[in-house]
């Protein structure tokens, strides 16, 4: 893929802060190619997801071609190349979660949101109108003993019931 | 009942034992001081060997051994701690990153120290965010405190820890995709050899260990050898002449989820069975235990019959299964077994890192076929065959009875079979992801063929009572040690 394939509309640099923890992640590691990951993390953080613009800094902040950084994203469920909700929630759908009735809870927040379910290509799916929430199934959280469990952004929600999730949304939405 | 034995988990719940003080209260540091002032790196890696210790990340490969492995005049020379715990069923490293992150880096210092390596990178599943941050925290503090950093105490010994986030792949968490992840790659595993303890990270030797290994480390310097082979069965391994030691020494963190009362992470001698452990964790959650799975989705699942199987790394592998990463997940008469063959296939169908065709278009092969079956669209064919099974001489053969075909069932078999032969322990693909897919699919399946073989007569799922939806051991095959002699005994 050679650059002009990629439209860039508007250029993306690391805010002020996200340089700084850039330039400490770089001196980490032998070759700064092996910063790809907590890099893209960090531009995702700041864009929202990684949009061509990204990628094409990317490269150049870790002198790689573009090919590879997008080899790398398209790789990875947690970065997105779509725009995402404020809030992406991850229900939890593994055995364990699914033995403690996951799907109870995955329908009750569909209904409740009235969105669909994102798969990894198309986001949009699972977006709510308003662009609020996201909605997304993943594989096990490794907290199967605090089944069915969610995610939402960073943090873990467990034990959960429809009226626990209630609580949780209502609390996001105040 | 079984007592609950925290060694590695015995601080847990104090409160801030993640600051470097409360820890440093409860004889934070000081085996990893002892290590440096008492012994050489040498000595420590000889502890380890004696001590028996075996990787608690999924394949259960003596540490001791492994370390033996790593070509000492090459510099530098990398740790990897495997933090990216995304085998169904298992939670145990969460808890040590989130609540105890300062024995981690103990564990680390004391591998650092053993193996002369001044770089390490914890590997850190993307999900882990609470677990990162507190690491981190940790991490900064052991630095400011001269524990990490140049000169360590005074010591000359230079040593750096750096966490390095993952993105949400399962198969990152087989070693050498952990390796090209951390390179800044799609993390798809390496062909083998060469090994990473050979040429890992940064094409330098590397040593790759699990959360829960690295922690066993300050307990094995702290309280000696001897304390530590106490814990845990010796069986003798009689295939050798004279017969060898065969350790499975230690605690082991054992994750227990499903159909039971209390599910959790329990600290425990390795060696209780199956039963025990159902026990300990609150007693099962309903009227009869259906299956276990022992070792993380990935091990072959065991049945009613199997319940006083011990659960440590010898006696699940001569029973056909494994330890893995120690993720129990218990099921009851309620469940249906190939609904929970779709679950799972489900996420080998998801996970697989699409770098072998075997495994690339195998598991979602798989995973149709169980979905077919579930739908009720499973295929039969109503011509007859002769029948297989343990014969009058106790081999394996043509019984002399016929069976109806279920043609998916075979198909099932086949597929799986082709991605990873089970029976002969051989697979078609780079990494042992390819097994970790035809170990449920065909114990599964051979241990609960009724249920399967309903589900396609009656076209539905359809839930037998336990004792009719599986197969006795006596009539089974998945059962039978057919490659791996049996003749380990206690010591
Ligand atoms: C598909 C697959 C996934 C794995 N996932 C993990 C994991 O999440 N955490 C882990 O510690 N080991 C995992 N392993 C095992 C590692 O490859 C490796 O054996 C282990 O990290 C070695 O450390 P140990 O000797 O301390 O157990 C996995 C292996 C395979 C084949
Ligand atoms: S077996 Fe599967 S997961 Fe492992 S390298 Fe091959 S394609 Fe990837
Ligand atoms: S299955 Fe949901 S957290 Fe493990």
């Amino acid at each position: 893929m050679s650059d002009e394939l990629i439209q860039i509309e508007t250029p993306f640099v690391f805010n002020e802060e996200n340089q700084r923890e850039f330039d400490e992640l770089i001196g980490r590691y032998p070759i700064k190619e092996a910063a790809m990951l907590p890099t893209l993390h960090l531009a995702q953080r700041q864009a929202g997801y990684i949009t061509p613009a990204v990628m094409k800094y990317v490269a150049e902040q870790l002198e790689v071609t573009l090919m590879k950084v997008k080899d790398v994203v398209t790789f990875y469920p947690m970065f997105f190349e779509e725009p995402v909700g404020e809030y992406v929630i991850r229900v939890c759908h593994t055995l364990p979660c699914a033995l403690r009735d996951c799907k109870e809870v995955l329908d009750y927040l569909k209904a409740k949101l009235d969105t669909d379910i994102a798969s990894e290509t198309n986001l949009a799916k699972g977006t709510t109108a308003d662009g609020k929430f996201t909605l997304m199934k993943v594989e096990c959280l490794a907290s199967c003993d605090v089944a069915p469990v969610i995610m939402i952004n960073d943090d873990l929600y467990k034990n959960l019931t429809p009226e626990k999730v209630d609580e949780i949304l209502s609390t996001l939405s105040s | 009942m079984v007592e609950e034995r925290r060694i590695l988990y015995e601080h847990l719940d104090v409160p801030d034992i993640n600051t470097f003080d409360v820890f440093r209260q409860y004889d934070g540091y000081t085996r990893f001081e002892k290590a440096i002032a008492e012994y050489q790196p040498e000595d420590i890696a000889k502890m380890v060997m004696d001590s028996g210790l075996k990787g608690r990340g999924g394949a259960g490969f003596s540490t001791g051994l492994k370390w033996s492995f790593v070509p000492r005049d090459i510099k530098p020379c990398y740790l990897c701690c495997n933090a990216d715990e995304s085998e169904p069923g298992t939670f145990s490293n969460r808890y040590v990153l989130e609540k105890n992150p300062h024995l981690l880096i103990e564990g680390i210092l004391i591998c650092c120290y053993a193996m002369g390596i001044e770089t390490t990178y914890v590997y850190i599943r993307g999900e882990f965010t609470l677990g990162k941050k507190m690491l981190d925290a940790a991490i900064k503090e052991a630095y400011d405190k001269g524990y990490l950093g140049k000169d360590v105490r005074g010591t000359g010994l230079n040593i750096d820890i750096y966490t390095h986030p993952g993105a949400g792949a399962y198969i990152c968490g087989e070693e050498t995709g952990l390796i090209e992840s951390l390179e800044g790659k799609r993390g798809q595993p390496r062909n083998k050899p060469p090994f990473p303890a050979v040429e890992g990270v940064f094409s330098k030797p590397t040593v790759v260990q699990n959360v829960e290994t690295l922690c066993n480390l300050p307990f094995i310097v702290g309280n000696g050898v001897e304390w530590y082979t106490k814990m845990g069965p010796t069986y003798a391994d009689t295939r050798n002449d004279p017969p060898t030691p065969d350790p499975n020494t230690g605690t082991k963190l054992y994750c227990i989820s499903g159909d039971v009362n209390e599910p959790g992470v329990y600290e425990l001698d390795l060696g209780l069975t199956c039963s025990e452990l159902i026990e300990v964790a609150g007693g099962l959650r309903g009227e009869e235990v259906k299956a276990v799975i022992p070792g993380g989705s990935s091990a072959p699942i065991l049945t009613h019959y199997e319940l006083d199987t011990r659960l440590d790394f010898t006696s699940l592998t001569l029973a056909k299964s494994m330890l893995g990463s120690g993720g129990i997940i218990v099921m009851n008469e309620t469940r249906n077994i190939v609904d929970c063959l779709l679950n799972i296939m489900k996420f080998y169908a998801h996970e697989s890192c699409g770098q072998c065709t075997p495994c690339r278009w195998g598991t979602p092969w798989v995973r149709d076929i169980v979905q077919r079956i579930a739908d009720g669209n499973g295929r039969k064919d109503t011509i007859t065959r002769p029948k297989f099974g343990v014969t009058e001489s106790g081999r394996w053969g043509d019984t002399g009875e016929t069976e109806e075909i279920y043609e998916d069932l075979d198909l099932l078999e086949s597929v799986a079979n082709n991605i990873a032969n089970v029976d002969t322990m051989t697979w078609n693909t780079i990494c042992v992801f390819g097994i970790a897919v035809s170990w449920p699919a065909v114990s599964y399946m051979r241990k609960f063929r009724p249920e399967f073989e309903a589900a396609i007569r009656e076209g539905k799922l359809v839930t037998l009572p336990v004792a009719e939806a599986t197969v006795p051991p006596e009539e089974n095959y998945a059962y039978q040690q057919r490659f791996i002699p049996k003749e380990f005994a206690d010591l």
